[in-house]
């Protein structure tokens, strides 16, 4: 399998290079680059597990696409982290739609993809273990970003973003090193691409 | 040559027809086995016409045989001869080879009447005494696990897997009698001692008629020991490592109008522990007690009445840890079960052709949870389960004529339910008949048909139809094949569960109780969104399948014998879980549906080759195939992916999928037995293999699709040695699991063990 993907990338990179040569004559344009963003700490509040209520309330955590950073919640943030739960920005009209598919080959917003708005009973990302981006495994206690899904989202300045979910634990344990008891999660790695230009394409 | 038979109870009449016969001494003949033994259950046969029975001492008399072509000679457990006339005549003392394997082993469960393996067309393995006594094994379980093509799976007890298919799709009997209780699905083998079993019988596949829902992937029938001639008193203890312990009483009375039977067995253990880090055992301290007593009588003109009767009981002890916001709580945890079988049979048998069996049962399973914070004592959880199942069955069996065998069966349940996670108390009705038609259609050729029929109080009616056949071309080479249908009723969980899981907000609902149970939620506002259509919920179907075996016995030489099975189960309507509402707390509540497809299929093979009379050899191997279709389905579609591992999202190909979970699907065995002369110590090594198996779904996208998903395959070797005096005196002592392997993934393997036992024929001394 190593082989074959080492032997996958490099053709992969030959291809982006002929793909940089033919363009090469075609007015100059920057191609757009995925940001990556590691270990975003957004822990939950703290529940009593027996009863199920809220003994220590946690902030969520506000993210801005365009700035690239957090923000505070009167700003202009696209999407709010908070234990497994993402919230986009309702107030300023953030949509979202969860779609299947390899992030790289997302070259734009498909046509199918619905996209809606945080509302008082639903989220936009769907929160539970295989509703939006995640799945728990009872019996190993993770929580994994489902392979495949991508966050298309339109931002608060109306632009559109893909954003892939990579690592839920700090320091982006791979599976075998991974221990949900012992490894800090709530901690978010993803990555994203956001078109500034207002088209709904990630070329 | 098949023989079908309304043995049992034929035998006598059989004895009685011919003894005159057999009884003149002139130009008598002698028929013996290899050891020069007399088999007097020998069988002459001229030509066509009605065989003799040879006497005591194996004699048969020249007197009143007629004349013919040829002469078949046969007994049960060894190879049948065929004689010119010529020959015959010539012969004064004819030998018949013991049968090498178990194709002499006569099997109750495939068809409801005395069959040997080797007449039977449906893939059937039969575990006797001698080789239950040389895994010194004390639970079910310890025997199962070493026999090719059955795995043992831990998930809520001890199950079994056979033919890639879950312990939930596997019928336990005990003397016939189907074992209920069952938790999440799992039947505990380890709630079974062997210390009074005489055989276990194996059916694979859905082929018998005889049997309704559960039979999905075969049957295990546990047959106990009833005694023998006269009197007998046996006791016996076995000691094990982590403090076990197994004491036994049994005891038997055979008189000419009435036998009793009765076991006494406890079972004592300290458990064990394979994650030390953890608090709590891997298996939990526990005792067990079992008493058995099985009673018959013969009533006369025709008239048996058995009752067989047990009682179970069973206390496990433990910790737990659970995490509360003042940190980490010790929980104290005390589990018990309870069982209680009576199972009364009536026969009757007006005459040689008839057989009317009226059998009833009753059984109570139960078992209470309770478990308390260690410091001040106060209760944390308590769950009880209560289930009562009684079934009154009439078989009547035909005999059209010497090829023909007729069983039809008619039969009414009864099922009901109290649990603390279960609403009210539910109760369950269903009738049933099975039709099987046994037939010899020539020499070479014997066919087993029939059909089941359910007729259930909830999930509606099913029809089975079976079929099998055997083709024998020759004495050393036939060939089997059955197709059948099978099926599985849901379960109490599937249609009656509502559960709540306060700590993680969830809620499960049997599919019954969903739809109101939503509306209850709703009512609180607590349903953010409906995912399913309240016309969609409720309508559970049995889950069934269609399944094929093939395969043929093989005798190249006397002292070997090859069988091949290969099999294909293709199963639908699976039922799993499902979300069916969003809460507003963001969790989901789940029902059950029948959702997926899947296929299981596979190749057993066994050999068995006997050096000579001490020391004899076998091996088995098992492949084994599964995959849900679904999964297959989206796979070929694109629609799986997985991270690779530099964290980049890739589509799972079809070549990266690794089927169900705990499947292996390469797994063997390899046994030798060798008795040594001069001390007459019998040893008996084995050497279990399981190829690496998927235990769970690690890289997020919940199918089995990855190296690091999979658990490391493992070796096991036991050795047992037993000595028998000429008194009946049995010493045991052994090693199990002698290279120390334990496998997280595999929990019910404790690691090396110890053992040694006694077995005093008290009448005996």
């Amino acid at each position: 399998m190593k082989n074959l993907s080492m032997l996958l990338s490099l053709f992969l990179s030959l291809f982006v290079c002929v793909s940089c040569d033919s363009k090469e004559d075609e007015e100059p344009q920057l191609p757009l680059e995925a940001e990556m963003v590691v270990d975003l700490a957004a822990p939950n509040d703290i529940i009593d597990r027996t009863s199920g209520q809220v003994v220590e309330e946690k902030p969520f955590q506000f993210y801005s696409f365009s700035e690239n950073k957090l923000m505070t919640e009167g700003e202009d943030w696209d999407v709010a982290f908070k234990g497994t739960t993402i919230r986009t920005n309702r107030d300023k009209n953030v949509r979202a739609a969860l779609v299947n598919g390899i992030f790289q080959e997302i070259k734009e917003v498909p046509e199918t993809a619905t996209f809606t708005m945080d509302t008082d009973e639903d989220l936009a990302i769907p929160t539970g273990s295989g509703n939006g981006w995640y799945s728990y495994n009872s019996s190993t206690h993770a929580i994994k970003p489902i392979p495949g899904k991508v966050i298309l989202l339109q931002t608060s300045s109306g632009n559109y973003a893909k954003v892939e979910i990579l690592s839920y634990y700090k320091g982006s344990p791979s599976d075998e090193e991974l221990d949900p008891f012992t490894d800090v999660g709530a901690t978010y790695t993803f990555q994203f691409v956001l078109q500034p230009n207002g088209t709904t394409t990630f070329e | 040559m098949f023989r079908i038979n309304l043995i049992k109870l034929n035998l006598g009449i059989f004895f009685f027809l011919f003894t005159m016969v057999a009884h003149g001494k002139e130009g008598g003949k002698v028929i013996v086995d290899n050891h020069g033994n007399p088999l007097p259950q020998a069988v002459v046969q001229v030509d066509r016409l009605p065989p003799i029975v040879a006497g005591p001492s194996g004699e048969v008399s020249m007197d009143r045989m007629v004349s013919g072509d040829s002469v078949l000679v046969f007994a049960l457990g060894h190879e049948s001869k065929r004689f010119g006339w010529a020959d015959w005549v010539m012969s004064d003392v004819i030998v018949l080879k013991e049968k090498v394997g178990e194709l002499n082993e006569v099997v109750v469960s495939a068809t409801r009447t005395d069959r040997t393996v080797e007449d039977l067309p449906m893939p059937v393995s039969v575990i006797g005494k001698k080789a239950i006594q040389e895994t010194g094994g004390i639970r079910l379980s310890e025997v199962l696990s070493e026999q090719t093509g059955l795995q043992i799976v831990s998930n809520h007890g001890t199950g079994l897997q056979m033919q890639g298919l879950d312990t939930d799709y596997i019928l336990i009997l005990l003397d016939g009698e189907p074992l209920i209780g069952r938790t999440a699905g799992t039947f505990d083998l380890n709630r079974i001692s062997v210390s009074n079993i005489e055989r276990i019988e194996i059916l694979k596949g859905p082929a018998s008629a005889i049997y309704g829902s559960e039979a999905m992937a075969g049957v295990v029938n546990i047959i106990t020991k009833s005694g023998g001639q006269g009197k007998k008193v046996d006791i016996g203890l076995r000691q094990r490592s982590f403090n076990t312990w197994n004491p036994y009483l049994d005891f038997g009375i055979r008189k000419k109008k009435w036998n009793v039977d009765v076991l006494y067995d406890y079972y004592g253990t300290d458990g064990y522990d394979l994650t030390p880090e953890v608090v709590g055992n891997t298996q939990n301290p526990y005792q067990s007690h079992s008493a058995q007593v099985k009673f018959g009588a013969n009533l006369g003109s025709g008239w048996n009445f058995n009752v067989f009767m047990r009682g179970y009981t069973d206390r496990a002890t433990g910790v737990l840890e659970v995490e509360e916001s003042s940190g980490q709580e010790l929980l104290d945890v005390e589990n018990k079960r309870n069982e209680i079988n009576i199972n009364p049979t009536l026969r009757y048998k007006p005459n040689n052709d008839w057989l009317i069996t009226l059998r009833n049962m009753s059984t109570v399973f139960s078992t209470a949870s309770d478990s308390r914070y260690r410091k001040e004592g106060n209760l944390f959880d308590s769950q009880d389960f209560k289930q009562l199942f009684r079934r009154t069955e009439l078989q009547t069996d035909y005999q059209v004529n010497q090829k023909q065998l007729i069983t039809l069966g008619l039969g009414f349940s009864g099922e009901t339910v109290e649990a603390t996670r279960y609403d009210d108390r539910n109760h369950f009705d269903a009738t049933y008949f099975y039709l099987q038609h046994q037939w010899d259609a020539s020499d070479k050729i014997n066919i087993v048909s029939g059909v089941r029929g359910d007729f259930h109080s909830v999930y509606g009616s099913r029809l089975s139809p079976k079929l099998s056949g055997q083709y024998k071309f020759s004495d050393t080479f036939s060939w089997q094949l059955s197709i059948g249908s099978g099926f599985k009723a849901p379960d109490f969980r599937q249609l009656l569960l509502n559960f709540n899981n306060a700590s993680a907000g969830y809620h499960v609902f049997g599919s019954r109780l969903a739809n109101e149970a939503l509306e209850r939620l709703e009512d609180k506002g607590l349903v953010a969104k409906r995912l399913i259509q309240p016309e969609n919920l409720g309508a559970l179907k049995a889950e069934h399948s269609w399944a094929i075996n093939t395969g043929f016995r093989w005798k190249p030489t006397d002292l070997v014998l090859v069988q091949v099975n290969a099999f294909r189960n293709a199963l639908q309507n699976m039922i799993e879980t499902a979300p069916i509402a969003q809460l507003v707390s963001g969790q989901n509540a789940f029902s059950y549906f029948n959702i997926s497809r899947v296929i299981t299929q596979g190749l057993d093979i066994d050999l068995h080759y006997k050096y000579n009379e001490n020391l004899s050899f076998s091996a088995g191997y098992a492949f084994l195939d599964t995959r849900d279709l679904d999964v297959v389905a989206q796979i070929e579609n694109g629609e799986i992916f997985k991270r690779n591992a530099s964290n980049q999202t890739v589509r799972v190909t079809s070549a990266d999928y690794g089927g169900l979970f705990n499947r292996s699907a390469h797994s063997g065995n390899f046994k030798v037995n060798y008795l040594e002369k001069h001390t007459g110590i019998n040893w008996a090594l084995r050497v279990l293999y399981r190829g690496e198996f998927g235990f769970s779904d690690l890289n997020g996208n919940l199918i089995l699709d990855d190296k690091t998903e999979f658990a490391p395959a493992w070796f096991n070797v036991n050795l047992t040695t037993t000595k028998s005096f000429t008194n009946g005196i049995l010493l045991e002592a052994g090693i199990n699991n002698l290279l120390n392997t334990t496998n997280l993934y595999q929990p019910n393997m404790p690691g090396r063990l110890l053992f040694v036992g006694v077995k005093i024929p008290l009448l005996n001394l």
